[in-house]
């Protein structure tokens, strides 16, 4: 079975994305590039992109997502990997019908889609635990990925730069597409995060 | 650490001022409404008068949303002084409790307040968010109907049962929910766009059609109403290349479909005017569109 992993711009834009809006649910999708894979080799998601925030379980304003977010991607050659969702509740972290639906369609497109849960309790200001768990697709369900496996790329990296840009208050310049929608300005492939978190690196 | 009136050079009154708007727009941004209200009741309160008392109840509310115990528990303090015996003031007594996840203390609190008074909806109200706070969906919304049966005209309430049932894809009842708000809010845009993407989402022609109708409707209220216009847009879309819509269904839906693609092309020309960056937005726009463009059959 593929590993998925994420890289510290995706791990800390999905994240970043979760505190601007600590009281309410918030969804989105994790980008990889869309290229041949040896077998064994991870699937690693480069980048994320924040959706939704509020009331998720509605389908017009996702598709229009997926169908652009698709679009975009193939553009700059990647494919849509994964979707993630922090829910409402600080002690849910289990997907729900909505969630394991949307999954589900990406992973049409990419069969080694992941199902990620954004576990609130673990988001603190000091990063000590990956605040995320991973679900994978197996006979037709979905199924929590054993949590000691690595989910980042470079974990010590992206705590530290995690920790800095909550010290930062970065999430109040995060956009996500519920954004872009009320003002179509707003840039849901947050440019400036980008650069600040590589100038981190 | 820097003031707040030092950082972004404001006046006491404008501080007071921007916590007025945030009040009256209700808008949830608690850690900003903690770090100036903390600042004004700190440096300014003798200067407020008698708004203090309101800005204790906005910053106490605020600061239980950032975990500031502290700071809420100053404001609680100076209230219970001021207001003895307010029920107002219990129920803030009690939301504390609930932040500290109390939640048997702030039922028994609210349970106070309403043996001295049953109609008391603010206590009511909390009874049910903290059914919600525990999960207990099934039983926030039952509680919440019967409470509607009773006060059938409070449109807060009818868009919180419209919300619980969504999350547990009750899409049926949802938008009867929000049937009652249009009702009573005919020119509210965003309550015909919210039941249109509710149609939508339950499915089959009927609906679709319906959708259609009502993602017109909020756009005709609101003609920069993005997601009235791309929701236009996909259901016009779904029910032209749908094999169970009539022809003339199909050659009138598939107008209103290309209608609409021309509407979202210019509003992303016009939004892209000198920024390069949603340069690529307009592109993947313009592919998409493309990309889905119905052939009449």
């Amino acid at each position: 079975m593929t590993v998925i992993k994420l890289t510290t711009q995706a791990y800390c834009k999905m994240l970043l994305h979760a505190a601007k809006y600590p009281h309410c649910a918030v969804n989105g999708l994790l980008v990889a590039e869309n290229q041949k894979r040896k077998d064994g080799q991870p699937v690693l998601c480069v980048d994320c992109v924040p959706l939704f925030h509020g009331t998720l379980a509605l389908a017009p304003m996702m598709e229009i997502a997926l169908t652009l977010i698709d679009t975009w991607c193939k553009e700059n050659k990647y494919v849509i990997a994964g979707y993630y969702q922090a829910n409402e509740r600080i002690k849910e972290t289990r997907p729900n019908q909505f969630a394991e639906k949307v999954a589900a369609r990406i992973a049409e497109n990419f069969s080694e889609a992941a199902l990620i849960m954004v576990d609130n309790s673990n988001i603190s200001m000091g990063c000590y635990d990956p605040a995320i768990s991973v679900f994978e697709h197996h006979d037709n369900k979905w199924k929590c990925r054993d949590a000691s496996i690595d989910c980042c790329e470079d974990w010590s990296e992206a705590q530290k730069i995690m920790s800095a840009l909550l010290e930062d208050r970065s999430y109040d310049s995060l956009i996500d597409f519920d954004n872009h929608l009320d003002d179509l300005r707003n840039d849901w492939t947050n440019p400036e995060i980008n650069k600040s978190i590589l100038h981190l690196c | 650490m820097a003031s707040v009136s030092d950082m972004y050079d404001v006046t006491w009154e404008e501080m007071r001022d921007k916590l007025r708007k945030w009040r009256e727009e209700n808008y949830r941004n608690s850690e900003q409404i903690v770090e100036v209200g903390e600042e004004l009741i700190q440096e300014h309160a003798s200067k407020l008068g008698d708004d203090i008392w309101i800005i204790y109840e906005q910053v106490m509310i605020a600061a239980l949303d950032c975990s500031r115990d502290d700071l809420a528990t100053t404001c609680l303090h100076e209230l219970k002084k001021q207001f003895q015996g307010s029920h107002r003031v219990k129920r803030l007594a009690g939301m504390r409790l609930e932040a500290l996840e109390r939640y048997d203390e702030a039922f028994k609190m609210y349970n106070d307040i309403l043996q001295d008074d049953s109609t008391n909806t603010a206590a009511r109200k909390r009874k049910i968010a903290i059914l919600k706070a525990q999960g207990k969906s099934t039983e926030a919304i039952r509680e919440l109907n019967e409470y509607l049966e009773q006060f059938v005209g409070d449109q807060e309430a009818w868009h919180e049962l419209a919300e619980l049932y969504i999350n547990e894809h009750d899409y049926a009842k949802a938008a009867f929910s929000l049937e009652e708000l249009m009702m009573t809010n005919p020119h509210n845009h965003l309550y015909c766009e919210q039941y249109a993407e509710v149609k939508y989402t339950q499915g089959g022609i009927e609906n679709l059609e319906l959708s259609r109708k009502y993602f017109a409707q909020a756009l005709k209220l609101n003609n920069r109403n993005m997601r009235a216009l791309f929701g236009l847009y996909m259901s016009a879309s779904h029910i032209g290349a749908s094999p169970k819509a009539s022809a003339k269904v199909k050659k009138d839906n598939v107008k209103y479909a290309a209608w609409a693609a021309s509407q979202i092309n210019r509003a992303y020309q016009l939004a892209g005017h000198g920024t390069k960056e949603t340069k690529c937005s307009l592109k993947a726009v313009e592919e998409m569109l493309e990309s889905m463009q119905i052939m009449p059959s």
